[in-house]
């Protein structure tokens, strides 16, 4: 019976929330727009100029072609290797005339000593098309050189190496450091929490003040409701994550590779793989999200049950929404510094773990044991905040009138 | 299950809200299968006791049970509970809500849409079903929500002010369900402040004011009890016969007079004085205490206040 009764609020608070025109806009429109933001800049790059893109290549120093064509093709261009001869400058200045080819580039001598080239083409380039074509041939110049004298071109230019050897010889087999996933996801964490949490909030204010509370709580306990409530919440929370994440994987896994074999000239999209994190850290986001979850919904829960209207609840969820706002407020110093004694300390706190420890494990090393001894001091703040909650709320729920005070607050938890 | 007959007990009950009182010492006995109404007008305490019986508030003193043990949630499950503020799920469709609420009070999902599907058919709502709660109008979406309060057949239907917000018509629809609960041997208990629906439909009333009780008793044995001095006549001819000693005032009314005696008098010499006078009399007839003349008697006129009904008027006395 007991059981039913919360399955029958879960089932009508998950259906109710999917079926919703927000939800599917939220759920659709949000990879659509992820998709867009990076897809849309790649085929507007690879869109421009698209006349001027046959360019025929006149290569004087018979080194030059091969290292230069790849760097053109992957800048959005297609090129052509052009035997020098007497006549070809005329000969390809008649075909540009004629509009087969977009222009032509002359590398000789020179280019090889200091990167200069000329380009003939019917108009200018965009700057930043000119600028990509100058570094391809420059780079392609510096690499000949520097291949002459045998040192390893790729890696040098790729930035070097940095390999961290921990002389304390602790570790973890957490992926490389990433900063900007440890800040956005710390970011968007904070977002989610925050809006599933504030959903249940809103859903137990709701059933006061409109009374539907009464003749439910008549037929269930009011911990059931509570329970219900944040379980079909998070159902909905876990449902809408699954299809941001299960697209998100798709489209860098499947779509983007397809993407490119069809339009070449979006081959920078393949770079976004590299900075993606990886599916450990994805799982340890998606727990960070389900742990803070029940535990920030639990005090929002008791918020909107002790509230009486929406400018009450706004007033009475700041306290709660601080606990939120400090970690993020943290999060630039952690990030920067993982392993200090504030930053462990601060991270083990049960109601900041989500967002801090998040930044940690994405921006550095942190030990195994840390991160699962976080997991159960947040097991353990669930329980407690479901039991201190769900006494504000049993008494919050049905009770009319004045906003409890603290001491008031104190009194129900202790004689519900 | 210890029954001794009384699906609602209260006993000594008092609820205060800070300095006031909203219930004072209140003994009020609902036996099984009786359909009673509890009167009083506006802020008399009538919703604040109801939700003492539904577990909603505590008593502050005083004892509530229900069919004769605690008022647990084994026992608030077997009552459907009609609140006076009006609540639903605005974005839910028709009949998922009544289904929904058969759920959480063990109706099957099958089951609640067949039973919710015959009730909307019966109230007229059908075409509704699977619309929005909130593109109902008032009236229709207090259907809904009635249908929502009888889906799980409760043994006990509590109903706070049913029937305000609803039109006459259907004012009529409801008043035959509940009559039709009743005839099936559901204990019915509703808070009206209109006095004519109580006369209506209740075998017994209890009437409050002013977070006391003033009346608890069997509406027929209450009103045999209250009838008298009050004399409904019409007539021709001469009218000298009116005046006697028996008779304190007298009150004209639509087709006729009222005539108000004074306290222990008798009708007899009156008619017997009307012949003697020649008069042609067309009716003599003896009112029945309207509920609302009984309830003034007992409370005061200040303490209906606003209950609802114009003064006496004996010609259109109820059955």
């Amino acid at each position: 019976m007991m059981w039913r009764n919360v399955w029958a609020v879960i089932r009508r608070e998950y259906l109710q929330r999917v079926r919703s025109r927000w939800f599917v806009a939220a759920t659709v429109g949000g990879p659509i727009f992820m998709a867009a933001l990076f897809i849309v800049p790649a085929y507007f790059a690879g869109q421009s100029d698209r006349d001027a893109r046959d360019l025929a290549i006149v290569d004087g120093t018979n080194v030059l072609y091969e290292r230069v064509a790849p760097k053109l093709e992957d800048a959005g261009w297609t090129v052509f290797e052009e035997r020098w001869r007497a006549d070809v400058v005329t000969e390809l200045r008649l075909a540009a005339a004629e509009g087969t080819i977009g222009g032509f580039v002359l590398l000789d001598e020179l280019t090889l000593e200091t990167g200069e080239a000329i380009l003939y083409a019917s108009s200018r380039p965009s700057t930043v098309r000119q600028f990509s074509m100058r570094s391809s041939i420059a780079r392609a110049a510096l690499e000949y050189q520097l291949e002459q004298r045998g040192v390893d071109v790729a890696a040098m230019l790729q930035g070097g190496e940095l390999r961290v050897e921990l002389l304390s010889g602790a570790g973890s087999d957490m992926e490389d450091p990433q900063f900007a996933v440890a800040y956005l996801g710390a970011f968007f964490l904070y977002m989610v929490i925050l809006l599933y949490a504030v959903s249940v909030m809103r859903a137990t204010l709701e059933e006061k003040t409109n009374r539907i509370v009464e003749v439910i709580i008549s037929s269930m306990k009011p911990w059931h409701l509570m329970l219900g409530k944040i379980l079909g919440v998070g159902a909905v929370s876990m449902t809408q994550m699954g299809i941001w994440l299960g697209t998100g994987v798709l489209l860098v896994a499947t779509g983007f590779p397809m993407l490119i074999a069809a339009r070449p000239e979006m081959a920078n999209l393949s770079e976004l793989r590299d900075v993606l994190p990886g599916f450990g850290l994805l799982s340890l986001f998606v727990g960070f999200f389900v742990f803070g979850f029940f535990m920030y919904s639990g005090l929002y829960a008791a918020v909107g049950a002790m509230c009486n209207s929406d400018e009450e609840a706004q007033q009475a969820q700041i306290p709660v929404m601080m606990l939120l706002i400090v970690p993020i407020v943290m999060i630039t110093g952690v990030i920067e510094d993982p392993n200090s004694t504030l930053a462990v300390g601060l991270s083990l706190f049960p109601l900041f773990t989500p967002i801090l420890m998040w930044g940690r494990v994405a921006s550095g090393v942190v030990p195994a044991w840390e991160v699962a001894l976080s997991f159960v001091l947040m097991l353990v703040a669930i329980f407690a905040i479901a039991w201190v909650a769900g006494r504000i709320y049993r008494v919050g729920i049905l009770m009319a009138g004045k906003r409890p005070t603290l001491p008031e607050l104190w009194r129900w938890v202790r004689e519900a | 299950m210890n029954d001794n007959g009384f699906a609602i007990r209260l006993r000594g009950v008092t609820k205060r809200f800070g300095k006031h009182t909203a219930v004072d010492s209140f003994d009020f006995d609902v036996p099984r299968g009786s359909i009673c109404g509890l009167l009083g007008p506006n802020g008399s305490g009538k919703t604040t006791s109801i939700r003492m019986i539904m577990g909603i508030l505590l008593p502050d003193e005083g004892s509530v049970s229900l069919f004769g043990a605690d008022p647990d949630l084994s026992r608030r499950t077997k009552v459907g509970y009609l609140p006076e503020e009006r609540g639903v799920y605005r974005k839910m469709k028709c009949l998922e809500f009544i289904t929904f609420l058969g759920e959480i009070r063990g109706v099957r999902r099958a089951e609640g849409r067949r039973r919710g599907g015959e009730w909307l058919e019966r109230l007229g709502l059908a075409e509704w079903a699977d619309k929005r709660v909130e593109d109902l109008s008032k009236g229709m979406q207090q259907k809904v929500q009635f249908i929502g309060t009888v889906i799980h057949e409760p043994e006990l239907l509590i109903l706070d002010e049913p029937f305000s917000g609803l039109d006459p018509i259907n004012q009529d629809v409801l008043e035959e369900i509940v009559r039709d609960f009743h005839a099936r041997g559901t204990t019915i208990l509703f808070s009206t402040h209109l006095m004519d629906q109580a006369e209506r439909l209740c075998e017994r009333v209890c009437l409050i004011s002013s977070s006391r009780k003033v009346l608890d008793a069997d509406l027929r044995e209450l009103k045999a009890a209250e009838r008298r001095g009050v004399v409904a006549v019409e007539f021709e001819g001469p009218d000298g016969w009116l005046h006697g000693s028996e008779i304190e005032r007298v009150e004209p009314v639509a087709g006729g007079l009222n005539l108000f005696l004074r306290d222990g008098a008798d009708h007899q010499p009156i008619l017997e004085r009307a012949v003697a006078s020649g008069a042609r009399i067309l009716r003599f007839d003896l009112v029945e205490p309207r509920l609302h003349e009984i309830f003034v008697r007992h409370a005061g006129a200040d303490a209906v206040g606003d209950a609802g009904v114009p003064g006496v008027s004996g010609a259109e006395a109820g059955p």
